[in-house]
């Protein structure tokens, strides 16, 4: 066991956390807002390689592995950065792994914004997570691994956590793969993106409760600043806490996902539940310390309270993944009448 | 970054169980949950044989020269399967104190005993009027030509009634307030003076009440400098802060998932293919996971030589004693039936934990305790108990 990370993950981490304290400031957040775009932004971290972070030198990438990407989310996550990341970070390495390398080629230099659809149904029935923005999506549709490509017209779905939501009706689609190994390389690109997501989740959570805890060291009630209350302080406690353990969670999942073990699946799944739960719980207290400021557009708390949620909610519905979790863990369930019913 | 078991952690739990399989008998098991006592001398004699009483320390000191991930394991192998284990590990906390910061006379004198398992410690710290506030000390010590006179009264000393030794927080300056003035000594307990008086408690554990009336000790029996014990008892206190009992969580965890598996429902499967069972377990998975990784980070900052602070203490215990609850909830009204009883579900272990689990929130420290310094120490905010 080791927990270090090399002095090459410190210095990817720290250029990316720089750079998204320079350019990912509040203002540009809420620019970006309502889609939760920011195509500047987006360009710039194009031309930086973060796509290609995850990819093979062989295939145009840096040949570095899912853990140099989390430490990118993470830091992302911290400043809520409106790009897409998990599921363009993921759908890059899924093409790597597919051969797929003109594709590859379009999605590291930008030219085509790809993401994946993350929800186990066909592309036209399903919320998008990037789809307002996104030129394709892969997904699996029967057996094949498709890209379905953006069709002309393309409504974005306002929604709680400003994301690029919007849904595509009858995409063109072609196919890249099919058979089983497509089906497996997919759902691993899903795993990625759930550990991504974690870290981003995970990095709000820690820059919600540093946000909290400011507010709570300045703001002073009844004559003393408000963090010396217990009833302030050891909620935020509880959520450090809570946000260690996220990141020591994700950060298993991603090595064991990266060292095929066969927890790895079953990790991917509690990272993102226990990330999403620890975000909310996070921000949720400290906006809660902010008394009605925190209720106020004009406070950052806000910011990180919806997403907090959203982050999660956006990838697939969490009885379903509490339900995936289950059966990754335990087996299906042997009854099919008593499975968890479909939630749509 | 890698979260590989090493082999060395696969060879010692094989070793461990090993040794649980030769020495951990059923009649141990069933005396420890009647008596409570948390130790079984012929369990720690066999584990000074090898060492394993003191693992950590070096193989000339009667230690084992094992690293702190490989003696975790052993003594949660041991609680796992039921053996008593709380004499073995709260010895070591004074023992390692008086290792750092005993006399070179005492040292020689106490710690060949403790690592050969012969020398059992058990903590003097609290008393009935200051529970977390330990520094709220008023048993007194008072110096008598080469002799100290000890009066006061300590609550929960655990296992002091099977102990050769009480590692005993005094004030030795009657003036003094707060963490000043303080002495730490090493009291005989046959020393004339002192009554045990037990006490027993709800979670199959037993603890006492001890009474100090002109108890007389040598000064060869102070640990550290006169009225400087806060140094002596910091380090021990930290330590204490950073055991959490993620293998109970754990353990309880384990003990659901068979359930689920072997028992059967209404519905003609089994419980594990029922929504609600399955959303629980999945649920209580990922709390376990999370419990032992903070655990292993402890143990790996222990190793590389930092402070791991109190944040594993607060989550550990914390998520044992809701999920002790919901399993009570999900596994259903059998789940209350006692070990003694041959309805007993699971040996009796959902009572058990239900019954012992609520008191680990408080023993480290409790977890009001731990949060403020997390607040302090982590987040920066201001100091919320008074000054002394």
């Amino acid at each position: 066991v080791n927990l270090d990370l090399t002095d090459e993950q410190q210095a990817v981490r720290e250029l990316f956390s720089d750079l998204f304290v320079k350019e990912a400031t509040p203002a540009r957040i809420r620019a970006a807002e309502p889609v939760g775009h920011d195509s500047a932004l987006w360009a710039h971290m194009i031309e930086t390689g973060l796509l290609g972070i995850g990819v093979p030198e062989a295939d145009g990438g840096a040949g570095a592995g899912l853990l140099e990407l989390t430490l990118v989310a993470e830091e992302a996550g911290r400043r809520l950065a409106p790009i897409p990341l998990a599921e363009p970070a993921a759908a890059a390495r899924l093409l790597a792994r597919c051969g797929a390398s003109s594709l590859l080629d379009e999605v590291l230099e930008g030219s085509t914004l790809l993401s994946l659809a993350t929800r186990d149904r066909p592309v036209g029935d399903q919320l998008l997570t990037d789809g307002a923005i996104a030129d394709a999506v892969l997904a699996v549709e029967d057996d094949h691994l498709i890209v379905a490509w953006r069709p002309e017209e393309v409504r974005h779905i306002p929604n709680a956590g400003s994301l690029p939501l919007a849904r595509w009706s009858d995409p063109h689609t072609t196919s890249l793969a099919s058979g089983e190994q497509a089906r497996s390389a997919f759902d691993t690109a899903l795993d990625e993106a759930r550990v991504l997501r974690a870290a981003m989740l995970t990095g709000l959570a820690f820059e919600a409760i540093e946000i909290g805890a400011g507010y709570a060291r300045e703001r002073r009630a009844f004559g003393i600043p408000i963090g010396t209350y217990q009833a302030v302080a050891h909620p935020l406690a509880d959520a450090i806490v809570a946000a260690d353990g996220a990141q020591l969670l994700h950060w298993k999942a991603c090595w064991a996902l990266d060292e095929n073990q066969p927890s790895g699946p079953s990790l991917a799944s509690m990272a993102l539940i226990f990330a999403g739960q620890t975000a909310y719980f996070a921000a949720q207290q400290s906006l809660h310390v902010h008394g009605g400021y925190g209720f106020m557009e004009e406070y950052d708390i806000q910011l990180y309270f919806r997403r907090a949620k959203a982050w999660h909610g956006v990838f697939n519905e969490q009885q379903r993944e509490i339900a995936g979790l289950a059966d990754r863990r335990f087996g299906v369930a042997r009854v099919p009448h008593l499975q968890t019913a479909a939630v749509d | 970054m890698d979260f590989l078991e090493p082999e060395n952690w696969m060879k010692i739990r094989e070793q461990a169980q090993a040794f649980v399989a030769e020495h951990v008998t059923e009649e141990m098991i069933v005396e420890e949950l009647r008596s409570g006592d948390g130790v079984s001398r012929p369990l720690i004699q066999a584990l000074g044989d090898r060492g394993w009483v003191a693992a950590t320390w070096p193989i000339e000191e009667g230690g084992a020269g094992l690293d702190g991930f490989e003696a975790s394991i052993i003594a949660s192998t041991i609680r796992v399967a039921g053996g008593p284990t709380i004499g073995q590990g709260t010895t070591m906390l004074p023992a390692n104190a008086i290792r750092a910061t005993g006399s070179e006379a005492l040292r020689q004198t106490i710690l060949p005993g403790v690592a050969a398992g012969h020398t059992l410690i058990c903590l003097g710290y609290t008393e009935p009027e200051g529970g977390s506030d330990v520094f709220a000390c008023k048993t007194k010590a008072v110096a008598e030509g080469d002799e100290w006179v000890i009066n006061g009264q300590k609550m929960f000393t655990t296992f002091a009634h099977e102990a050769d030794y009480c590692f005993l927080l005094t004030r030795t300056d009657p003036q003094s307030r707060g963490t000043r003035g303080l002495t730490m000594f090493l009291v005989p307990l046959d020393s004339p003076g002192i009554e045990r008086q037990a006490v027993r408690t709800m979670g199959y554990e037993r603890t006492n009440i001890v009474f100090y009336n002109d108890v007389r000790v040598s000064d060869f029996y102070r640990v550290g400098e006169v009225d400087y014990g806060l140094h002596v008892m910091r380090a021990a206190l930290e330590a204490e802060q950073n055991i959490a009992p993620a293998s109970k969580t754990t353990a309880l965890y384990d003990t659901a998932v068979a359930w689920a598996n072997e028992t059967p429902d209404e519905a003609g499967g089994r419980m594990i293919d029922h929504p609600h069972v399955r959303e629980q377990l999945a649920r209580f998975a990922i709390d376990t996971e999370v419990a032992e990784l903070l655990g292993h980070r402890v143990a790996f900052i222990e190793q590389i030589g930092g402070k791991p602070g109190p944040h594993t203490a607060l989550f550990g215990p914390e998520s044992y004693v809701a999920w002790s609850s919901r399993m009570l909830d999900m596994v259903g009204t059998s789940a209350m039936v006692q070990w003694s009883d041959p309805e007993a579900v699971a040996g009796g272990s959902f009572e058990y934990h239900f019954r012992s689990a609520v008191a680990s929130t408080i023993y480290g420290g409790s977890s009001e305790v731990l949060r403020s310094l997390i607040a302090e120490q982590r987040l920066g905010l201001p100091r919320s108990r008074p000054k002394l």
